[in-house]
């Protein structure tokens, strides 16, 4: 068991460390595309489709690290005057929500990877890419958000315990 | 279902679940399953917002958000950001309130070179508010221009702000972004009149104190080896996007390589200091997508609802002024900012107010420079504006949120007077992007 949940934390933290590495890739990517285009060389037709994927690549990878860390915003300007009771209560009933809605999208994520992959379908950008590669990272990386938060659900951790100085934003 | 109630179950879902603490991202992605099974009533509804879930994050215009967090983060962590501070620090003599000043000055500068306003904000706060109670300055003095500083960097090009609400408004990003530059320095500047006003009428609250100044020539040394290289990646940045040479994912791009020259040159790029900037960006860029991906399909249940066409043959059927209608649309945006953040705000207003406003007939970069000032606004405004908050994880012990957001208050005044200013002279804002 405790060998499963290291190769888990590995896994979780290899993804947002990859996340990291994709979008480091993609700034190269574009500062060598433009740079070719003003020395007059041609520059590669994929980096506009490739960057396109890489943000969404980035951010689902990046997903459930973020449960972990308690890196999602949300709001606490009602339950912090709850009682402390009523608080876990209803953080349990939050917990709950997160990972059945999180199921939901990964389930039905991974069926569009199916038929994407079955019909061998598409996605017309400024290169064809086969359209199971821009789904491909949804359902994986949402059953990863989904058992973050059963993580809080099991009672394994309190997503509440961040402070207000903490939190990060744009 | 009527229009209203669609609206009222759309938007009161959205609430509830915030209110609960359900984290942003998620309150959004419940809301759109739920309402895909109101409004569309099938279970394969569901199979359609994961589809659509991919539409405006794989989008490449959205490519500055990640580049600019990269590159305020780069900034900070390298310590470039010090070295600015330390030329601007030179420039101001031993004038009442300098400290003031040099907060609204190295605030602007930032804002030129990073994308948030809450990195600005803790960075401003945690330099200089020890400096400053070193000195003798009250807490409004200094408390105040960091809040109203610190929230530039929404307005000033580059804002990764600007980025998403253009992307989620569906307007041209590089319009909008170059749209903020001029009314952001005017603000500075009516900023610095309102210190300078606060001193006379109370000189007591920042007390002129004795500095060392080092000889012109090395002053005009540490002016041309500190700030003026920062041009670099300004001009790299707002340069590349006014002259046409590159899109603004492409300029963001040049922005982030602009710090990683001049951090080579001054020899500060480590290992560390990229390592740190990488994961500030996954931290945060991440973070803000996550969130706005679920934003198309909300906002597409409000128009499949019918919720977004009703409220638009409503409020346009009073036949009042577009004024009023703004005034209403800004209490609106000043009273949710009371209690969530910018994305969360804008993921809720804006398919409801840009189509509102283009119906109007305001210009929609107008509107979006608007909606980012009101966004500055609310972000200062008590009980629960981020950047109060903030400030307060910076203040001295002691320090209340009373005082802080008191400190504040004068800075929203300012605010007020710019959009005031906006309404009366919209050229203000869009004569930058005419060029383009």
């Amino acid at each position: 068991m405790d060998r499963l949940s290291r190769g888990y934390n590995v896994i979780l933290n290899g993804m947002a460390a990859f996340a990291g590495i994709l979008i480091f890739l993609s700034f190269l990517m574009i500062v060598v595309d433009v740079t070719m285009r003003i020395v007059g060389l041609i520059p590669p037709a994929f980096t506009i489709s490739v960057v396109e994927y890489i943000l969404l690549w980035f951010t689902m990878l990046a997903a459930p690290w973020l449960v972990r860390i308690k890196g999602h915003v949300f709001i606490d300007a009602v339950t912090q005057f709850l009682p402390a009771a009523v608080k876990k209560v209803i953080a349990k009933i939050v917990y709950a929500i997160c990972t059945v809605a999180a199921s939901i999208y990964c389930v039905h994520a991974a069926g569009l990877v199916m038929v994407a992959w079955q019909d061998s379908m598409v996605d017309v950008r400024s290169v064809d890419m086969p359209l199971w590669t821009l789904y491909l990272p949804m359902p994986v990386c949402l059953l990863f958000v989904a058992i973050e938060f059963a993580r809080y659900l099991i009672g394994i951790d309190d997503m509440y315990s961040q402070s207000v100085d903490e939190r990060e934003g744009v | 279902m009527e229009w209203y109630w669609a609206l009222a179950t759309l938007i009161g879902m959205v609430m509830l679940f915030m209110a609960m603490g359900v984290p942003v991202a998620m309150t959004f992605i419940t809301t759109n399953i739920i309402g895909a099974l109101i409004f569309m009533g099938d279970w394969a509804a569901w199979t359609q917002i994961v589809d659509n879930s991919t539409s405006l994050l794989t989008r490449f215009t959205l490519g500055p958000v990640p580049m600019f967090i990269m590159m305020g983060s780069l900034f900070f962590h390298t310590g470039l950001a010090i070295r600015v501070f330390d030329g601007l620090d030179v420039l101001f003599g031993r004038l009442p309130g300098r400290l003031c000043y040099l907060t609204v000055a190295g605030g602007a500068v930032f804002s030129t070179l990073t994308g948030s306003s809450m990195a600005n904000t803790a960075m401003l706060g945690s330099l200089m508010v020890p400096e400053m109670q070193r000195r003798g300055y009250n807490r409004r003095m200094s408390m105040g221009p960091i809040l109203g500083t610190g929230g530039l960097a929404m307005i000033i090009p580059p804002s990764a702000l600007g980025v998403l609400l253009a992307s989620v408004a569906n307007i041209d990003v590089g319009s909008l972004l170059i749209a903020g530059f001029l009314p952001g320095f005017l603000l500075a500047g009516l900023y610095a009149i309102l210190i300078f006003l606060q001193i006379r009428a109370n000189p007591e609250s920042a007390p002129a104190y004795a500095v060392e100044m080092p000889p012109m020539l090395e002053r005009v040394r540490l002016v041309c080896t500190n700030i003026l290289p920062m041009g670099l990646v300004v001009f790299m940045v707002i340069g590349f996007i006014i002259l046409g040479w590159t899109t603004p994912t492409e300029a963001a791009a040049f922005g982030v390589l602009g710090v990683i020259i001049l951090a080579i040159a001054f020899r500060v790029l480590t290992f560390p200091a990229l390592r740190a900037s990488i994961e500030a960006t996954v931290k945060v860029g991440a973070m803000v997508f996550f969130i706005i991906m679920s934003s198309t399909v909300f906002s597409q249940l409000l128009a499949f609802s019918g919720a977004s066409a009703g409220l638009l043959e409503w409020a346009t059927g009073f036949g009042i002024s577009k004024y009023w209608i703004l005034l209403m649309m800004f209490f609106i945006l000043i009273t949710l900012g009371m209690f969530m953040d910018a994305t969360s705000m804008m993921l809720i207003t804006v398919p409801i107010f840009f189509p509102l406003a283009q119906q109007l007939g305001f210009d929609l970069i107008w509107f979006g420079l608007f909606v980012l000032m009101t966004f500055e606004m609310a972000g200062t405004t008590p009980p629960f504006g981020l950047l109060l908050y903030v400030m307060l994880g910076v203040a001295p012990k002691g320090t209340t949120l009373f005082q802080v957001a008191s400190a504040a208050f004068p800075y929203l005044i300012c605010d007020a007077i710019l959009i005031m200013i906006l309404i009366f002279f919209p050229g203000l804002a869009l004569w930058l992007p005419s060029l383009m």
